[in-house]
């Protein structure tokens, strides 16, 4: 199918590398159902960043969240500190592929004065909320009226049904295999049983325990997808040099990139069914950053499902569109491989689903070198959002 | 945000955006909204031409279209479908245009039978859920071409 150049655009970024760096993280535990709302796993993880930079909550001066979820506002943020303070904000951060670009509003609200330390928060609790469809992802989907009205009714709902179709439209075009989803999966808990805080931590899967789970929809069976989980994470941008004054080595966002599909929001009519906005996402953040694919010591790509993965891994460029299953089984991407370590926290797949916020966190960990799955020699680290019709790219080096 | 129209998961079709989908399958046509203006089709349908800003009608096509995608569904992710799995969901790319993909449903063929891109036609046929006592929709459903019931 020739899906075209135009199928999709780059948002315009200016140039911000080398200009700001993380300098703090934080996170909650990560667990199944909590009984804790989202707006208080946010304060947990905004308390827990902002002691991790040795800042207090008067210092932060700026805040990004997510607009679709908006559970840790400015509101939200005052109530729990007792502050009062301006703030700068903006709805366009906290997850998802919104996780991968909030440094770049920070970077911009830094560079024109509005704040000096931007925390960016992004919590859920759709494991406490997925009964009864009260919340979560099935409930955000089913509630648009043209999915309820035509995709519902027909069983394409909810989502391991559409990344079913994904996946059995990748092995049409590419011939890829179940092993090759089965490798992305069992790496991933490999890279969880490494990681105490993973949700999936202890429970072994290897490729014989993937084939033998069942079917969700076929081709996707159940570790090709993600755990629904309650956690959150967040993370502060400060200038580079304000970095270099806290307690943490900054890790410096040396790129950025977006790229928004022009098919909508539905993945029923994605024309490149089997492709991500990463294909205009990652090229300008990798140029932005004067590096390459190869130069990346660790990934972490948002993972909803095993075929999102892949289709990440060949957007942005690591291998060929189209030979990310075979890439998948014979570069590993097992933290302790010799391959290209992904998702060595687990990822959304056997971390913790929460959106990819905790993708970005882990990245910050590899670069200090405190990582539980930490990759040895780790200088680059890249993280690729994705949201459907959204993608983002974020390139962090870290300045020793 | 929650669901609480009663008929749910069956379509609604006294939403004015869709209800041309249903009315044609009632009357035997996979009916799409095409550009009285510009002739373009349509998919999702939307209040005006997304190219030209020209009224939409729903306009019938051959009920043609080849199998693009599709999932055997094995888990009932809502109780409507718990009689029905496994079933298999679709999404076919309609012969007039094929970057149009309709979301339906594979009947009368063994889910082994089924070979990517093979021609399908469409086959109007009443949907009804068990937790949605005496209502039904017609929808189009589709099948092989192949397949003579």
């Amino acid at each position: 199918m020739d899906d075209g150049p135009e199928w999709g655009h780059a948002t315009e970024f200016g140039d911000i590398a080398g200009q700001v760096a993380i300098v703090g993280i934080g996170e909650t535990a990560y667990t199944r159902a909590s009984g804790r709302s989202a707006r208080e796993i946010g304060a947990e993880a905004a308390e827990r960043a902002i002691t991790d930079c040795g800042l207090a909550p008067g210092d932060i001066d700026g805040l990004t969240y997510s607009a679709a979820f908006a559970d840790f506002d400015v509101a939200a943020f005052h109530d729990h500190f007792g502050t009062s303070h301006e703030m700068w904000s903006s709805p366009w951060g906290g997850g998802m592929s919104w996780a991968g670009t909030a440094p770049y509003l920070a970077a911009k609200a830094i560079e024109r004065g509005d704040a000096r330390h931007v925390l960016n928060v992004f919590p859920v609790a759709w494991a406490s909320q997925r009964g009864g469809m009260t919340g979560g992802p099935g409930e955000v989907h089913a509630s648009q009226s043209l999915k309820q009205n035509l995709e519902v009714p027909f069983g394409w709902f909810p989502q391991p049904v559409y990344f079913a179709t994904i996946m059995r439209r990748h092995m049409i075009e590419f011939g890829t295999k179940p092993e090759h989803f089965g490798a992305v999966a069992v790496a991933a808990r490999w890279n969880a049983n490494r990681n105490p805080d993973a949700v999936m931590h202890g429970k072994k899967m290897d490729l014989d325990d993937y084939a033998a789970a069942p079917m969700l929809a076929e081709p996707l069976r159940l570790f090709d997808s993600c755990l629904i989980s309650d956690g959150g994470a967040a993370y502060v941008t400060a200038s580079l040099d304000r970095a270099r004054d806290l307690p943490h080595p900054p890790v410096v966002v040396q790129g950025v990139g977006e790229g928004i599909s022009g098919s909508g929001q539905h993945w029923s009519q994605q024309r490149p069914f089997t492709s991500t906005p990463q294909v205009f996402s990652a090229p300008l953040a990798f140029t932005m950053a004067g590096l390459t694919p190869r130069d990346v010591d660790v990934l972490a790509v948002y993972d909803p499902f095993t075929v999102v993965t892949i289709m990440q891994i060949e957007d942005m460029g690591f291998c060929r569109k189209g030979e990310g299953g075979p890439f998948v089984e014979e570069v590993s991407l097992w933290w302790n491989g010799e391959g290209l370590p992904c998702n060595t926290h687990g990822g959304l797949l056997s971390h913790a689903y929460v959106l990819g916020i905790a993708h970005v966190v882990e990245l910050v960990k590899q670069l200090r070198e405190t990582a539980s799955a930490q990759v040895y020699d780790c200088e680059v680290g890249v993280y690729g959002g994705y949201t459907g019709m959204h993608a983002s790219t974020l390139v962090l080096t870290v300045d020793r | 945000m929650a669901i609480t129209r009663a008929d749910f998961p069956l379509p609604d079709v006294s939403d004015d955006l869709v209800a041309g989908y249903f009315f044609g399958a009632a009357a035997g046509e996979v009916r799409i909204p095409r550009c009285s203006a510009c002739d373009r089709w349509c998919w999702y349908p939307e209040a005006a031409c997304p190219g030209c800003g020209g009224e939409l009608v729903w306009t019938a096509t051959t009920g043609r279209a080849t199998l693009f995608s599709w999932a055997v569904v094995w888990r009932a992710f809502l109780p409507a479908f718990a009689d029905i799995v496994p079933f298999v969901t679709a999404l076919v790319a309609l012969e007039e245009e094929p970057s149009i993909r309709l979301v339906t449903m594979i009947i009368d063929v063994s889910s082994e039978s089924l070979v990517a891109d093979m021609p399908v036609e469409a086959v109007f046929r009443p949907l009804r859920f068990p937790t949605v006592p005496d209502r039904e929709v017609i929808v189009p459903m589709f099948r092989p071409i192949e397949a003579v019931s």
